[in-house]
């Protein structure tokens, strides 16, 4: 995302016309079963989906609303997923332009946006975790890991800090398959959730900071379980104009590896039926849909189902855009949607490829009360490796 | 909004379900229809049943504070623009959806949308074969007040044409039903024209300004698997006008058939020609789009041979482009949508009937508006029940420009009396077609009298009957 210049924002935002299909569009014979999760899961006034966050901008930014957090709210009230602009029939792209409101309208009072940012900031990591507690899923590796190499794993904040089996079955993947690889002795966090939520200027000074560190480990590969990661790293520093080394999601690498048969699934796993969960980052943004599900149909046993809305119209886990950090409980409520998604295909397992939705999923499951249990694709695979 | 008659909204539906926050109240300013003033609300209710609704109008009855219904709000020409001040009535919460496979029928709340209706039927191998083009988002009640139509309407006619009854509100709060389903012992939906007067006609196209409506029932009818696209080209209007009456005549199972001038068409493909598959063609003068379907193969396959019989006796040609007549029925529910906005220019529509015979009187009037107002625009139109035809003019304005916006909106009352003269009726009741026409009078003051009857303190949609 480069400068934003207000004028063509606002031009952008002229581009609705208030059509309304970004709000619950059912269009069975083009996979819509939904678009807006925020919609479905509040009390479901215009301000809970695009159409009407874009009417709240177009007036916080001509005026014609006070700036107060209150007014502010429904612009954070919005995981991004981008649903909308898969069915917006104008021409231009909701989700992204919203994030640039966040970052035009930055001075409008928001604690949690500000405590993420100064959190990465400050410890590398938005849970306002000490960065020393990033390396604690190392320690617990019983083997060592060089600090450079070509191949370099980055973990995530996410992964690292709160779901630490992602990391370490990822490592267990690529020490199984004969990698060459190297984790950072302090690995920074990509700096996703600034740029979704308005701290443009931080997320460029971080990236920066990021791309130096990244590059004096020597890795042209740089392999990521985190979808946020991925995008962050692949996509948005790019368009600051930062270079980076190849950057590749661990379902794709994973493929290479499987194709290479440096991935030995021979042993005999339990029979699964699972379901993937497209997650946002990975699927919509950056186009990744067939190398995850490549990768699960690989798993002996395992037997791959779709959810109603998979793949470009897949609906949101309820995580993303800084959302479950903003209002926690909505977000779940969310996962919760999703969760039932997949049991009603009868999936008893949801394997995705992002530990942020893995994360917010789970919690999901725990309040729509179905037996459905959430992994990462890198879960799956470890424990389907011959040791 | 005085607190106390928000309290007693927030005791009806609960206090999540009601707001008066700002930022809430002005996204309820507007609707989809673009080129009008919005206007603020004072409060926002989202009740959950019928009895809710009975229960908010008795309180806005009270306190004789305009009423504004809405659902999708996704109408084009003012119709769920609130009153300054006034209660914004959403009813995107009643989302019921009951069939009655034996009687040929299902019924749906306010808040079902097309698209979720068309799912739920296609489970049961049915649907009901009318779609506006803003399926996605419009709820089968919204169009119902609107009277709409779209693809299917050439077969079966406006939405008006599926209603077997209605579940109204009345605005002094009694809930009243029409159609069979007056009856409480009846099976369900089966008969519109009962118990005498067609009650149910006078809410449809009322802009819910004679009450609020909860709940429809319609006809469902078997989902057609067979169709044939086709795209007939011709020299003359005359030819063209003629074909659509001839398929008629011949009793052609025409789900759709769209109209459309060389250049309009030309204006069209050059935007979305190539996202809808459609190689490069030379267009005719007079280009007619049609979708023939039935139940039965071997009826489509003869109707599709006398279509072509038909053109050619009338001098025309097959032009032999299937793309567009697809593209317009495959997906029916978001093609309008696209096409409207895929050029980025903001407009505002003025939908009418005329008839096929008049369709080059409807062009000429609307290209003489825009060369009068020198603005920019277009039509085209579709063939609409029995002898009817449904116009949809753009008029385009920059909403950057106030000079722009302004001629747009004298083009726009200028065009309604205009078409009035050439012979064009509107299918919804809305001031701008009666505004200054003294034909209507007699007309309007009918009207009046219900709604002062219906309506005493005049509280639902006042601004229809009373001008902007």
């Amino acid at each position: 995302m480069a400068e934003i210049d207000v004028d063509e924002l606002r031009e952008e935002l002229l581009q609705c016309r208030r059509c309304g299909l970004c709000r619950e569009a059912v269009y069975e014979a083009a996979g819509f079963d939904g678009i807006c999760p925020v919609w479905r899961n509040t009390s479901g006034f215009e301000t809970a989906f695009m159409r009407g966050k874009i009417m709240v901008a177009l007036a916080l930014l001509e005026g014609r609303l006070d700036k107060t957090a209150e007014n502010g709210e429904s612009l954070f009230q919005c995981t991004l997923c981008g649903n909308c602009t898969q069915i917006c029939p104008a021409e231009f792209e909701p989700a992204r332009t919203l994030e640039q409101v966040r970052t035009v309208l930055g001075d409008i009072s928001n604690p949690v946006r500000d405590r993420l940012a100064d959190g990465i900031l400050k410890k590398d990591n938005p849970y306002d975790e000490e960065p020393s507690a990033k390396r604690r899923w190392i320690e617990e590796l019983e083997f060592e890991v060089p600090k450079t190499g070509e191949v370099l794993y980055y973990a995530g904040c996410t992964s690292a800090l709160r779901l630490p089996q992602v990391a370490i079955d990822a490592v267990r993947v690529l020490k199984g398959a004969g990698v060459n690889f190297a984790i950072m002795e302090n690995e920074p966090c990509c700096g996703s959730v600034m740029l979704r939520t308005g701290r443009y200027e931080d997320a460029v000074e971080n990236a920066r900071e990021v791309a130096k560190r990244i590059a004096s480990t020597g890795a042209k590969r740089v392999v990521v379980t985190c979808a946020g990661c991925y995008k962050t790293l692949k996509q948005d520093y790019a368009e600051m104009g930062i270079d980076m080394p190849e950057i590749v999601p661990m379902a794709e690498f994973a493929k290479e590896l499987i194709a290479q048969g440096k991935i030995n699934l021979s042993r005999d796993t339990e029979q699964l039926v699972v379901t993937y969960h497209d997650p946002c980052h990975l699927g919509r943004e950056m186009g990744v849909f067939d190398s995850p599900r490549e990768v699960v149909e690989s798993v002996p046993g395992v037997t791959l189902v779709e959810m109603e809305t998979n793949r470009e119209k897949a609906m949101c886990c309820g995580a993303g855009g800084g959302l479950r950090s903003f209002d926690g409980d909505l977000a779940k409520k969310i996962a919760a949607d999703r969760v039932r998604d997949a049991y009603a295909v009868g999936a008893k397992t949801i394997v995705t490829a992002c530990p942020f939705c893995e994360h917010n999923l789970a919690a999901g499951a725990k309040i729509a009360d179905e037996n459905v249990e959430v992994v990462d694709i890198v879960n799956l695979l470890a424990r389907s490796m011959k040791e | 909004m005085d607190p106390k008659l928000v309290k007693e909204l927030e005791d009806i539906v609960g206090e999540e379900y009601v707001s008066t926050r700002p930022d809430v109240l002005l996204t309820y300013s507007h609707s989809a229809s673009t080129g009008y003033d919005g206007r603020i609300p004072g409060a926002v209710v989202r009740p959950g049943s019928t009895e809710e609704v009975a229960e908010i109008l008795k309180v806005a009855n009270k306190y004789k504070i305009p009423v504004t219904p809405r659902s999708g709000g996704t109408s084009l020409q003012a119709e769920a623009i609130p009153e300054e001040g006034g209660l914004v009535v959403e009813l995107l919460r009643l989302k019921e959806i009951t069939l009655f496979e034996d009687l040929r029928s299902v019924r749906v709340g306010a808040g079902v949308t097309f698209g979720q209706l068309d799912k739920f039927l296609n489970q049961h191998g049915l649907w009901v074969p009318v779609y506006p083009e803003s399926s996605l988002a419009c709820t089968v009640a919204g169009n119902v007040v609107v009277n709409g139509a779209g693809p299917g309407s050439t077969k079966y006619g406006s939405i008006a044409e599926m209603v077997m009854g209605l579940t109204v509100v009345l605005p002094t709060g009694e809930i009243i039903q029409t159609g069979s389903e007056g009856n409480p012992n009846a099976p369900g939906p089966f008969l519109r024209y009962s118990f005498g007067p067609d009650i149910t006609g006078l809410f449809i196209g009322s802009l819910g300004m004679f009450g609020i409506i909860t709940s429809v029932s319609l006809k469902v009818y078997k989902r057609m698997k067979h169709f044939d696209y086709n795209t007939y080209g011709f020299q003359t209007h005359e030819q063209a006008q003629r074909f659509v009456i001839e398929m008629k005549n011949n009793e052609i199972n025409v789900l759709f058939a769209s109209f459309y001038e060389g250049q309009i068409l030309q204006f069209f493909m050059e935007m979305l020609g190539e996202e809808y598959g459609i190689s490069k063609t030379d267009w005719p003068p007079y280009t007619v789009s049609v979708v023939i379907g039935h139940v039965r193969e071997d009826i489509v396959r003869s109707d599709a041979a006398l279509a072509r019989e038909l053109c050619e006796k009338l001098g025309g040609y097959v032009i032999n482009v299937p793309e567009l007549p697809r593209g317009e029925w495959e997906d029916r529910f978001r093609t309008f949508a696209r096409a409207s906005y895929a050029h980025g220019w903001h407009w505002r529509i003025l939908y009418h009937h005329h008839t096929p015979s008049h369709w080059r009187r409807v062009i000429d009037v609307i290209w003489e508006g825009l060369d009068k107002f020198g603005l920019l625009g277009h039509t085209a139109g579709f063939a609409t029940g029995h002898a009817s035809f449904n116009f949809y003019p753009h008029i385009y304005f920059d909403p950057a420009d106030k000079e722009d916006e302004g001629k747009m909106r004298q083009m726009h009352s200028w065009l309604a009396k205009r078409l009035f003269e050439v012979g064009a009726v509107p299918f919804k009741i809305a001031p701008y077609w009666f505004r200054d026409v003294p034909e209507m009078n007699e007309y309007l003051r009918l009207a009046k009298r219900i709604k002062k009857e219906l309506d005493p303190n005049n509280i639902l949609n006042p601004r229809v009957l009373g001008g902007e």
